[in-house]
């Protein structure tokens, strides 16, 4: 039986069924009267606790550095403790005599429906969050947490009527081959989940999914959108050889994952990860990273009421250096855009955000914001090979005010006796102006890195984003390619080096052309280095 | 879900109400929906916001979330109680600011 949805994350996968079902409360029967108050108070006590659970996770995940995920359980919590949620439970089991457990369900049910029906992906993706939610209070009722995960023993294809972020944080990855959901969208929690984790997935099938509970046998192809129950003989063996192609191709590059960036006649380019959030070095390393070669540092601001202290920014920088131990770690300094949100800073709407207030502008004109995450900067640099590197540079000016702030913040820390590291400090080249004024620039700084997505949209004039501008928007239009040739030239005649970190720094077409210019450092999205270390050993 | 109908309340001490047109872009979801819920529960009042008819109590993000309120929609804020009207001073600031 075919089950047709969407798809939500690549990969093929063959395997045993395994529905997940985390057992519900236990229908409680009526409340005998003598019993409400009890029962109410029951109610409270599970909403505290599980608010106060979401609360702690929601501290440690900020404290570590992931505030967007932080911000998920802070929602949760919020509706956990609303207001309204428990009068209608208590009016329910008031005038109802319903089980708080049931009652809570319901009432989050409704939600959940209201929301789903808003047509809005943003409000049918809070559905989500008040059904688990309310499913965590119920589950407090009957006393503490059940896993749904008992009998999963072996490695299996997961079947779920939907996967909430509780649920998924719970399932052991090795056991899990895929995932076929009935219900969800490519932009829901499980659907991100997978591509992260790199586990095939199609979501949103349906109800025909629950006459997919009794096969003994899932095959699904992520990539394609679709899934098998119980497939046929020949089902199977074209999901096999899928299989195997996609695992072959996996495994030669897995060979590559761990040598180091060389091409064949023997020239060292670095490869490393581009990184937008602490938690993501461990995963960057295993794929095979020789440094990080752009530390995005926007999580740190995003979705948040205050701005970062410099503790919790030097905490973040520092983890990640020290994961990476002698390798190099280049941290980008902030860069938002005019089209987000900034806690604390009043930014009046702009017609055009990319060529607007952000990057290395902002921040000379933000001084204290800059100095904090320098101080931050210059902190962690003691624990490991730090670099900083500046945004959207046009000019000379910009770099020496800018060096000009990292060296009052290092005196100011050295008088102040904490410990600082050397920080060489670098330019973005992203914007045609910092490429025609690379001559200049260089004697100014260590090293370039060349923002491949900028310089090109800048360059052509092209949004990124604009459907009808594919075939202008090109990182080998000659154009860009000259910036790129006048950047490296500039910078070989100073002895500085150049990186370059933009989609094109991964892309196996582009990089030949960027190695033969002068580039030794390539930074991408970690699951592209081990392409990229092949095509260098080949060229 | 039962959604009140900005019935009459019999009045304990001061009500204050004010209309006002959305503007942050993410409507009242999101982080301006975040904000505003934190800045109601800072009130002992009463509050309430009413649109096309729809109340909902701003200190609860799920019923606030129900009205589905965005970008451009006009919606009523009242509150009743001491501090009636500082509240609605600062509500009405978050709904009509474009930063959230």
């Amino acid at each position: 039986m075919k089950l047709s949805g969407v798809a939500a994350s690549e990969g093929v996968a063959v395997g045993p069924a395994y529905v997940y079902a985390p057992r519900g409360p236990r229908p409680a029967g009526n409340v005998p009267e003598g019993a409400v108050e009890e029962e109410i108070s029951r109610f409270r006590r599970a909403v505290e606790a599980v608010r106060e659970r979401l609360s702690e996770t929601a501290a440690r995940l900020r404290e570590a550095g992931s505030g967007e995920e932080a911000a998920i359980f802070e929602a949760h919590a919020e509706i956990a403790g609303d207001p309204e949620l428990a009068a209608e439970v208590e009016r329910r089991v008031r005038e109802g005599r319903e089980g708080a457990g049931a009652a809570v369900l319901a009432v989050g049910e409704e939600y959940a429906r209201t929301f789903a029906a808003m047509d809005d992906e943003y409000m049918a993706a809070r559905a989500d969050d008040v059904r688990d939610v309310a499913a965590q209070i119920a589950t407090e009722l009957v006393g503490g947490p059940s896993s749904g995960i008992e009998g999963l023993d072996r490695p299996s294809v997961i079947l779920a009527r939907n996967l909430l972020p509780s649920d998924t944080a719970r399932l052991p990855r090795e056991k899990v081959l895929g995932f076929v959901t009935a219900e969800g969208s490519r932009t829901s929690h499980v659907a991100i989940m997978a591509r992260s984790l790199g586990i095939p997935a199609v979501v949103g099938v349906g109800e025909e999914l629950e006459k997919a509970f009794g096969a003994s046998v899932v095959a699904l192809d992520g990539g394609e959108g679709y899934a098998v129950a119980d497939p046929d003989p020949g089902t199977l063996e074209l999901f096999e050889r899928r299989r195997q192609r996609s695992d072959a191709e996996a495994a030669l590059l897995k060979e590559y994952r761990h040598i180091e960036g060389r091409t064949r006649d023997g020239r060292r380019i670095e490869v490393s990860a581009n990184l937008g959030s602490p938690e993501e070095a461990e995963e960057a390393l295993s794929w095979g990273a020789e440094g990080v070669g752009l530390f995005r540092t926007e999580f740190l601001f995003m979705e948040r009421d205050e701005l970062p202290s410099e503790e919790e920014q030097y905490a973040a920088y520092r983890r990640v250096v020290e994961v990476f131990g002698e390798r190099p770690v280049i941290v980008r300094t902030l860069d938002v855009g005019g089209d987000k949100d900034l806690p604390g800073i009043d930014r009046p709407a702009e017609e055009n955000p990319f060529l607007g207030w952000r990057g290395i502008r902002m921040s000379l004109d933000l001084p204290d914001l800059f100095r904090t995450q320098l101080r931050a900067v210059l902190r962690a640099a003691a624990h490991g090979n730090l670099k900083v590197m500046f945004p959207m540079v046009t000019g000379v000016e910009e770099v020496r005010a800018a060096r000009e702030h990292l060296e009052e913040c290092r005196r100011e820390l050295e008088e102040e006796g904490t410990p600082c590291g050397p920080l060489e400090a670098g330019v973005m080249i992203e914007t045609p102006a910092a490429a025609i004024l690379a001559g200049e620039l260089a004697r100014e700084v260590s090293f370039f890195s060349i923002g491949t997505n900028d310089l090109i949209q800048y360059t052509l004039a092209a949004d990124r984003g604009n459907e009808r501008l594919r075939r202008l928007y090109r990182a080998d239009h000659p154009a860009v390619l000259e910036l790129i040739r006048h950047t490296c030239e500039a910078a070989r005649e100073a002895g500085i080096w150049v990186g370059a970190c933009g989609e094109a720094a991964g892309d196996p077409g582009m990089i030949p052309y960027l190695v033969r210019l002068g580039v030794t450092e390539l930074s991408m999205s970690p699951p592209s280095i081990p392409r990229a270390k092949k095509i260098l050993s080949e060229l | 879900m039962e959604l009140g109908c900005g019935a009459q309340r019999s009045v304990r001490s001061l009500m204050v109400e004010r209309e006002a047109t959305v503007v942050p872009e993410e409507g009242l979801h999101a982080r301006p929906a975040a904000r505003f819920v934190g800045t109601a529960k800072q009130f002992v009042s009463d509050i309430v916001v009413i649109k096309d008819g729809k109340e909902a109590n701003a200190k609860s993000p799920l019923k606030l979330m129900t009205l589905g309120a965005k970008k451009g929609d006009r919606v009523v804020i009242r509150a009743e109680g001491e501090d009636a009207e500082e509240a609605v001073e600062a509500l009405v600031e978050i709904v009509t600011s474009e930063e959230p």
